[in-house]
Parts: C-alpha cells; sequence; structure tokens
C-alpha cells in the first residue's frame, strides 16, 4: 500500500534575510511532508522561522533555496498572479492579527475569496452565512469587524480561509491574541473541520495549548526541524 | 460585493481625507468650467461683436477683392441685384448689406485727416449692425442717398467735428483723379475698437458712389445669417450656388476676415490652456498626495487581500475605481458649484474693463459651455486616475510578506 500523496511538499527549503549587511538564516534546509486531512502543528519560540515557513508553504513569500510541491506541483516558476489563483482556490489562512477587511461585514469578509473565483454576489454571501453560521456567527453576518470580539474575528477569518473548500489551511499563532474560552474555541473548531472536512491543517504556534492538540507536530528552531513528535 | 461598492466604502472610511480630496476636485472642477464658460462668453460676445460691426457673417467680393484694402479703380462686384437675389434663396440667409470701401481724407477746410470710409445702405444697416445704435450725438443716416455722413467718436474728436457740421471728404475716384464731395455730419458713433473708433465713417451709398464714381457698383456684400454657428458651412454652400449660377466670385466666413478675433481667441487659449494645466497638476499633486497616505495607510490590509487571493491587477483596479469615483462625484459637484457660481455672477451686474483695443466695458457674464464642463470631467477623471495609478501600482508590487507586518 502506497503513501497518499502529500498535499504540500517543502525540499531543502531555506530562507535568508538581510539585516543590515548581515545575513540572518530564517530556514536553513527544512523538509516537511503534509498529507491530506493532516494536522501538523509546527512548534517553536518566537524568531524560529515558523512565519517564515508559513509564507513560504502559503506562497506568500519564495524561498532562496528549495522548492514548495503543492499538490504534487512544483509552484516556484508560477507567475504573482497564478500564484495568487492558487492561494485563492487551495490554501485557506487564518493569521495572528485576524486581518479581516474593515470596511466588510464578517459575511463579506467571508464571501470576499469566493467572489474572487467568480461566484455571484449572492451566491457567495448564501454560502458565507452558512460558513458563519457553522462557525457560530450567525448572528454576528452583517457586523463589521470592528464591532467584534477577538474570538469572533478569528472565528470569521477560519471561515473566510474555508470560502473556496480549499484542501489546505495555514494558520500562523491564531491563538495568540485570544483568551483562553476563545482560543478554546477555535482550537475546537479546527479540530472539528478537520475532521468533518478532511482539510488538512498546518499551524504554527507557540502556544501549548495548540501543541496539546496536534495530531502531529514539529519543532523548529533556529530555522531547522528538530524531530518529529507525534501525539498520543 | 462589487469592486465598485468596495472602493466606495474604502473612500468613505475616512472622511474628512476624502472631503479634502473632493473639495480639491470639486474647485478643480469647477474653476475649469467657469474659466470655459467665461471664455467662451467673451469669444462669442468679441464675435457677435465683430459681426455686428459692419462685417456680417460673411461677405462676397469679386474675385482677388479681399485681397485689397476696399475700392479700386475699375474693380467692384457685377450684378449686386442678382447675386442679393440668388443669396435669398438660401434659408440661412437673414439680410444682404451693400458695402463700398473706401479710404481717403476728411476735412473741414482746415484739417485733413485719414479715414476709413464705407458706403452702407442706411436701412437694412441699422436693423442689423450696432454702429446706428452706438450713436453718441446726432442721428444714423436716413436713406441711400443722403449727403450724410457718421463719423467715428476719435475720427470726429481728431477733426473737432460735431453734428450737423459740414465735411469735406476726399478720395480717388474712378478715372485716378481726386475726388471731393461734402457733406453733412449726420451724427457721432461710438465703435467698440479704440483703432476703428478713431478712422470709422460711414456715408451713404449715393455719396461714396458720387466721391468715388463706382457707376452703381458696390466693393462687397456683407451677408447676415439667422445664426452666428455654421457661418463656415453656409459660407461654402452660397458660393456653390453662386458657381453653379456662373457668378464669380469670393465667399468667406467672418474669421476669416477676422484677424483680431483669431489672435484673442488664440491668446485665450493659451492663456486658459495654460491655466487649465496648472489647475490640473496642482488637482494630481494634492490628490495623489491623499491617495498615497490612504494606500500606505491599508498596506496591512492589501497584505491580507493579496495572501487570500486577490490578484495583483485586482488591487490596481481597485484604487483605480478610487480614483474614479472621486472623480466622477467630485465632477458632479464642481458642476453644481460652477452653475452656482454662474447664476451669482451673472445676477451680479458686475462690469469688466474694456478688453484690449476695446472702447467699452462689458457686463460679467459666463457661459453653462457645455465643452468646459467636458473638459473639466475629462481632466478630472484623468487626473484622479493619474493620482490613483501610484498607490495602485505600489500596492500590488509590494511583496506580501511586508505588507503583513507594516506598521
Amino acid at each position: 500500500m502506497t503513501a497518499p500523496t502529500p498535499i504540500l511538499r517543502a525540499e531543502r527549503l531555506t530562507r535568508t534575510y538581510r539585516i543590515g549587511d548581515a545575513p540572518v538564516a530564517a530556514l536553513r534546509d527544512v523538509n516537511l511532508d503534509l498529507a491530506p486531512a493532516d494536522f501538523l502543528v509546527v512548534q517553536g519560540p518566537s524568531g524560529s522561522g515558523k512565519t517564515t515557513l508559513i509564507n513560504l508553504l502559503g506562497l506568500l513569500d519564495r524561498p532562496d533555496g528549495g522548492r514548495v510541491i503543492l499538490e504534487g506541483r512544483p509552484v516556484g516558476d508560477l507567475g504573482e498572479e497564478a500564484r495568487a489563483d492558487l492561494r485563492r482556490d487551495r490554501i485557506g489562512f487564518v493569521f495572528q492579527t485576524f486581518s479581516l477587511v474593515p470596511v466588510l461585514t464578517a459575511a463579506e469578509n467571508v464571501a470576499w475569496p469566493m467572489a474572487l473565483k467568480g461566484l455571484g454576489e449572492a451566491e457567495a454571501m448564501r454560502r458565507s452565512r452558512t460558513l458563519l453560521e457553522r462557525v457560530g456567527l450567525a448572528a454576528r453576518a452583517d457586523v463589521r469587524p470592528d464591532l467584534l470580539s477577538g474570538g469572533e474575528r478569528q472565528r470569521v477569518a477560519i471561515a473566510r480561509a474555508l470560502a473556496n473548500e480549499p484542501p489546505l489551511v495555514l494558520a500562523d499563532e491564531p491563538t495568540a491574541h485570544l483568551d483562553s474560552e476563545a482560543a478554546e474555541t477555535i482550537l475546537d473548531l479546527m479540530a472539528d473541520l478537520n475532521r468533518e472536512r478532511g482539510t488538512a491543517f498546518l499551524v504554527a504556534t507557540h502556544d501549548p495549548r495548540v501543541v496539546a492538540r496536534a495530531r502531529r507536530r514539529l519543532a523548529l528552531r533556529d530555522g531547522r526541524f528538530e524531530g518529529e513528535g507525534r501525539a498520543a | 460585493m462589487t469592486l465598485w461598492k468596495f472602493a466606495a466604502r474604502n473612500i468613505a472610511r475616512n472622511r474628512r481625507r476624502t472631503l479634502l480630496t473632493l473639495g480639491v476636485v470639486v474647485f478643480g472642477f469647477a474653476a475649469i468650467a467657469l474659466a470655459g464658460g467665461f471664455m467662451a462668453q467673451s469669444l462669442d460676445g468679441l464675435g457677435e461683436s465683430t459681426i455686428r460691426s459692419g462685417m456680417g457673417h460673411l461677405q462676397i467680393a469679386p474675385p482677388g477683392g479681399f485681397d485689397d484694402g476696399g475700392w479700386e479703380t475699375g474693380r467692384g462686384l457685377e450684378g449686386e441685384a442678382r447675386i442679393a437675389a440668388l443669396l435669398r434663396q438660401d434659408p440661412a440667409v437673414k439680410e444682404i448689406l451693400p458695402r463700398l470701401e473706401f479710404v481717403g481724407l476728411l476735412s473741414d477746410g482746415r484739417r485733413s485727416v485719414p479715414f476709413l470710409g464705407v458706403g452702407v445702405d442706411p436701412v437694412p444697416e441699422a436693423s442689423q449692425m450696432d454702429a446706428p445704435k452706438a450713436i453718441a450725438s446726432g442721428r444714423w443716416l436716413a436713406d441711400r442717398d443722403e449727403r450724410a455722413v457718421v463719423l467715428g467718436a476719435g475720427l470726429a474728436r481728431s477733426l473737432g467735428a460735431r453734428a450737423g457740421d459740414g465735411v469735406t471728404l476726399l478720395a480717388t475716384g474712378e478715372d485716378g483723379t481726386l475726388n471731393a464731395v461734402d457733406a453733412a455730419v449726420a451724427g457721432i458713433v461710438h465703435m467698440p475698437l479704440k483703432e476703428l473708433d478713431d478712422r470709422y465713417l460711414a456715408a451713404t451709398l449715393g455719396l461714396a458712389d458720387d466721391l468715388l464714381g463706382a457707376g452703381g457698383r458696390v466693393s462687397r456684400l456683407a451677408v447676415v445669417l439667422g445664426e452666428a454657428r455654421g457661418a463656415a458651412a453656409a459660407c461654402r454652400r452660397i458660393e456653390a450656388r453662386l458657381r453653379d449660377a456662373g457668378v464669380v466670385v469670393e465667399a468667406r466666413p467672418w474669421e476669416a476676415l477676422a484677424p483680431f478675433y483669431r489672435q484673442v481667441r488664440t491668446l485665450y487659449l493659451g492663456i486658459f490652456g495654460f491655466m487649465g494645466i496648472v489647475l490640473v497638476v496642482v488637482v494630481l499633486l494634492a490628490t495623489a498626495n491623499t491617495m498615497m497616505m490612504a494606500a500606505a495607510e491599508r498596506t496591512r490590509e492589501i497584505g491580507t487581500l493579496r495572501a487570500i487571493g486577490t490578484r495583483p491587477s485586482l488591487i490596481r483596479g481597485m484604487f483605480l475605481r478610487e480614483g474614479i469615483l472621486l472623480a466622477v462625484a467630485g465632477s458632479a459637484l464642481g458642476a453644481l458649484l460652477a452653475l452656482l457660481v454662474r447664476l451669482v455672477l451673472n445676477h451680479s451686474g458686475l462690469e469688466l474693463p474694456p478688453p484690449p483695443g476695446g472702447t467699452r466695458g462689458m457686463p460679467l457674464h459666463v457661459q453653462a459651455y457645455a465643452v468646459a464642463y467636458a473638459a473639466g470631467a475629462v481632466a478630472m477623471l484623468v487626473t484622479l486616475t493619474l493620482a490613483a495609478w501610484i498607490p495602485a501600482r505600489r500596492a500590488s508590487r509590494i511583496p506580501i510578506v511586508e505588507a503583513l507586518t507594516h506598521v
């Protein structure tokens, strides 16, 4: 029996920044496979390279060395527009700072990626409300982000990440700005969606509450994986 | 959520800044519309004044008749009556005014001064031209054969002549000798241009014919149309009609015969064109600055939009739509402001000083000149699109990671 094709593969990913004249290696020869419906937590302290890894895997940045393969397809040579289309259709993002568009309501924020894909406004809004209902925010669909709590905003962000039913969601410190109760709600939600929909989650965090929920975890330190651990 | 609605919400998010930007566009548009309206009114006024100063909307002359300064021995328009009859067949023609133009000396027996004379048929002249309406003293000429003249105020002043005085006109006659005729000064008239006022003499056709020995011929026919617009087309049409009838003449529209008008128009276009460019640059700098500030504040949000799959071209489109919306809203409000200011100015009773070379001021009047409004709208649209292009280009090119971490 052959192992399923990884939905996401990183091969010898390297990323170096320059701070002044000094080169600083954020990632060094990082390899990673993420299977469909996996729930992988990449843990590590601040500055370990977690966000850099998410950025490279999410096609937000380009590596200095190595390559990213999404659903069996190397993405290094793709232009900006093609990468944007891949992010829109195949990858959902959940950011530490929620990153909702302030002039759009919760429902409109969730409908945005669907509209980008060409879905009509009415249908996009209908699906958006369904997703918001799934994350427990049906009653807050027409509220703008500045009137939502941190936990509510992050739930909207999760609904937005799932808008085009991507096979992969990348989350960067999704609980960092949330209190314990809101963080638990978010983690429950991500775990449920992973289980229900088969959506693969890759979560970068240093929050032990998230690490505790991981099905698989990798520890990143100084731009390198220390070793892979598997949850019981 | 359409991109237009999204752009409108982004514009509305910082109301104070949007109002400032909109204010710049509104005043820029209104300035262009009002300046254009004033220019159009001034040029129309000058054109109408030129036409009504005796030129008519177009003129008919014998071949080569537009190349000389007036009457020349042995020259003249043959068959005036037939030409006039042919001209009257054109529905645009309202009146035909015969002209016998000449130069000569005007004397009171002690002094002589040069004049530019024109022999006219006083009755139709009075109904169509401004000179008979601008009599300062005395009266206009009574009939075609009256032995009287009307003098420009400047000419009368240089000779010390008054209405009722007797004067002598000297000019070269048909046989090449100097002829002289006596005439009474029927009236003094204020001509609109100083140069003309200093030399203007209107005589009856009968008196001019006696002086020149023209044998009933005239030098030109001035044709008055129902309206000034379309004079050039009417001129071409009339010339063709006369040619088809076997009449060999030249016809020219009033603009071709009015170098002063053309010079003023060129001057106005230069001045207002320069003003327009300055305005557009000011609007461009002011709006580009505020739009760049707005875009810089939204850098992180732009990073988010791009991260979730918004194409760079769509990001550019979003900003350009904001510029276009501001241009459209600003132009609409600017048009309202321009119409309001125009209403106030046109009812203010203000009078402008005489134009260069003029003798009379004119009331301040601003037209609702559609071309200026259209030009203003296009200028604002292009300017705001340019102003939006700079932040749009930046937003679509900034690295996503950099945008997401922007503070």
